[in-house]
């Protein structure tokens, strides 16, 4: 029974870690190969959990919720009536694209100036979302939050076992994300990302069209966290604007980066694994330590601890080595 | 030889302009960098560009090459104005530069800083290493023998893997030089590219410069400090000072000029005063 549940608890870890390595990809894609300083990562987590979310809830009972009124009902959606859910994916396709939108716009505007202004423009993000699902009810239930947010195959398999075939789905979307970022960024695209973070004049000067290839990037980032956000809203089910709080929503994530290498997507993803199990590895700790804010502070000691002893992270960015041609001296 | 190249009969040499320059002033703030200054650059030919510190030598390569934007005044690069373009527009035209103090890619290797410039790639479109792989890494085999080629050219072919952050400063120039040979361009502006760089090193790049200039018809404008270097490479020589040409001619008449030895004398005394 203990083997059991320690487990069920790994399982639901693994989710939970594998959720936040989809963030840290996004965020390596802005901060780790672009130099694109995104604050406001808690604005794109948002916005991508409440747009699936509202898309595949079934519309509020109007006698419970006086404002109330939105909800997509694409939970209905089976494919092919084989008992598949295929409005999952139609959840992800439309937080990808609304994250991918708000990107397009701000970074439009923000990405040919300075890069502090990205910073407080992101930041700004972040807070304007969640302050509109607060204030406007109408939306998403304001601060009692939305729920009833449905799962995927839910009826696939009992609810304790459930967390193990969500696993499965994260790991197959988490796989797939990476895969496609990897190529991306060791690709010859990648490599202006990478020359646009050591320097843009540069860039500039070796005929990059610096501001496109920062906005690509951004909207790239932008579109993998709105997906996160997604795979979030379907696993926690319930969503309220408190969830997106700077500290665990932008924060943590940064954390997970600079903790496993920042400019290595699998230090990426092993930042997050790592950071998530002392986040919520310390709150088992006896009494006094097991505090938020010492786990918090737990967290901050890690960073300066890393940055300190390996300063590029875990597995820090790897070199790319050419083949030596022949007549080339090996690397020194 | 390019048709637009002209015998002019004026005893300088004989090509037409690729760069003319119009009554262009660059103000910061309160300072004219650059004072009304007119200027043609003809084709084909090593130009050299000296005048003491302050003169606005490299101010004027940041306005041709779109770093900046001017205050007032025309630049046309091919007969085209270029002024208010940005870097990578007047780069598609086949105009690059490099830096005074190098800006390399720090954390790249030196084969990646140079198989970052030739341009339009393919691979630089972000679905292409999803989509066509195969065409991505057919491209990057043709761009990374151009690449070790030009490393052998610049005698940094033992540091291909190593990160650029980790040159010298001398083979960082080497580096800056480097990347102009990647991409095709039509005219390089060189802002001091033997400062750092030792005497043999410095042989090499002269070597190089002249070598690029007849057989790629690369026109080359150079800025340096270094007499010896500048009179035997450039011929013509444009003689700057406060933010103006003070003359043009050959290597002998610019040094004969006796304004321009009072350029230097009298930038010495402002820089005293």
């Amino acid at each position: 029974m203990e083997i059991a549940g320690i487990v069920s608890y790994s399982v639901g870890f693994a989710v939970m870690a594998g959720i936040y390595a989809v963030f840290a990809l996004g965020l390596n894609v802005h901060w780790g190969f672009t130099g694109l300083f995104n604050i406001g990562i808690a604005g794109f987590f948002a916005l991508g959990a409440y747009t699936s979310a509202l898309l595949t809830t079934q519309p509020p009972d109007p006698a419970l919720f006086e404002e109330f009124k939105f909800g997509g009902n694409w939970s209905q959606l089976g494919f092919l009536d084989l008992g598949v859910d295929l409005w999952f994916f139609l959840g992800l396709a439309a937080a990808a694209a609304a994250c991918g939108v708000i990107a397009l716009a701000v970074g439009f505007v923000t990405l040919r100036l300075r890069d502090d202004y990205l910073a407080m423009a992101t930041l700004g993000i972040a807070e304007t979302v969640r302050l509109f699902f607060l204030n406007e009810e109408w939306v998403a239930n304001g601060s009692k939050g939305l729920y009833r947010i449905p799962k995927f195959l839910g009826e696939w398999v009992s609810p304790e076992r459930y967390d193990y075939l969500y696993l499965v789905v994260i790991l197959v979307v988490l796989g797939a994300l990476f895969l496609a970022v990897e190529r991306a960024v060791k690709s010859p695209w990648g490599r202006v990302l990478r020359a646009i973070r050591e320097d843009e004049t540069a860039a500039e000067a070796s005929g990059k069209d610096v501001f496109r290839f920062k906005l690509q990037a951004f909207i790239l980032g932008a579109v993998i966290m709105g997906i996160g956000g997604a795979l979030f809203a379907h696993n926690v089910r319930f969503l309220s604007p408190l969830t997106f709080d700077p500290l665990l929503a932008t924060f943590v994530i940064w954390a997970m980066l600079m903790v496993g290498g920042s400019g290595n997507n699998r230090g990426a993803i092993l930042g997050a694994f790592v950071v998530w199990g002392i986040w919520t590895g310390t709150q088992f700790l006896p009494g006094v330590f097991s505090d938020p804010n010492l786990r918090f502070l737990a967290i901050g000691v890690l960073i300066v601890a890393v940055i300190l002893v390996r300063p590029g992270g875990i597995l820090g960015e790897e070199r790319r080595v050419a083949r030596p041609a022949e007549g080339q001296a090996a690397p020194s | 030889m390019r048709e637009s190249q002209i015998a002019r009969g004026d005893g300088v040499i004989g090509d037409a302009p690729i760069l003319q320059l119009r009554d262009v002033v660059k103000d910061f703030g309160g300072v004219r960098a650059v004072d009304r200054c007119s200027l043609d650059v003809e084709e084909g030919a090593i130009t050299g560009l000296i005048g003491p510190n302050g003169a606005g030598k490299t101010t004027l390569f940041n306005l041709v090459s779109g770093a900046i934007r001017p205050t007032s005044g025309e630049i046309r690069f091919g007969g085209r104005r270029i002024d208010g373009m940005m870097m990578h527009e007047t780069f598609a035209l086949g105009l690059t530069r490099t830096f005074q103090i190098p800006r390399e890619m720090k954390r790249m290797t030196v084969l990646d800083n140079l198989m970052l410039v030739p341009a339009p790639q393919a691979g630089e479109r972000l679905w292409a290493s999803w989509l066509t792989p195969w065409r991505v890494s057919r491209e990057e085999r043709r761009i990374e023998s151009q690449a070790v080629d030009v490393l052998k050219l610049v005698n940094l072919s033992h540091l291909a893997n190593e990160y650029a952050g980790n040159l010298s400063g001398g083979q960082k120039k080497l580096l800056e030089f480097g990347r102009t040979l990647m991409a095709e361009p039509r005219m390089v502006l060189l802002d001091e590219p033997g400062a750092g760089v030792n005497r043999t090193l410095l042989r090499e790049l002269s070597a190089n410069i002249l070598q690029a200039s007849v057989e790629r018809d690369i026109t080359f404008v150079i800025i340096e400090h270094d007499m010896r270097f500048i009179m035997t490479m450039c011929d013509p020589i444009i003689a700057m000072a406060n933010g103006a040409v003070v003359t043009k001619g050959t290597p002998t008449q610019v040094r004969q000029d006796p304004r321009v030895l009072e350029s230097y004398l009298g930038g010495s005394q402002v820089g005293a005063a």
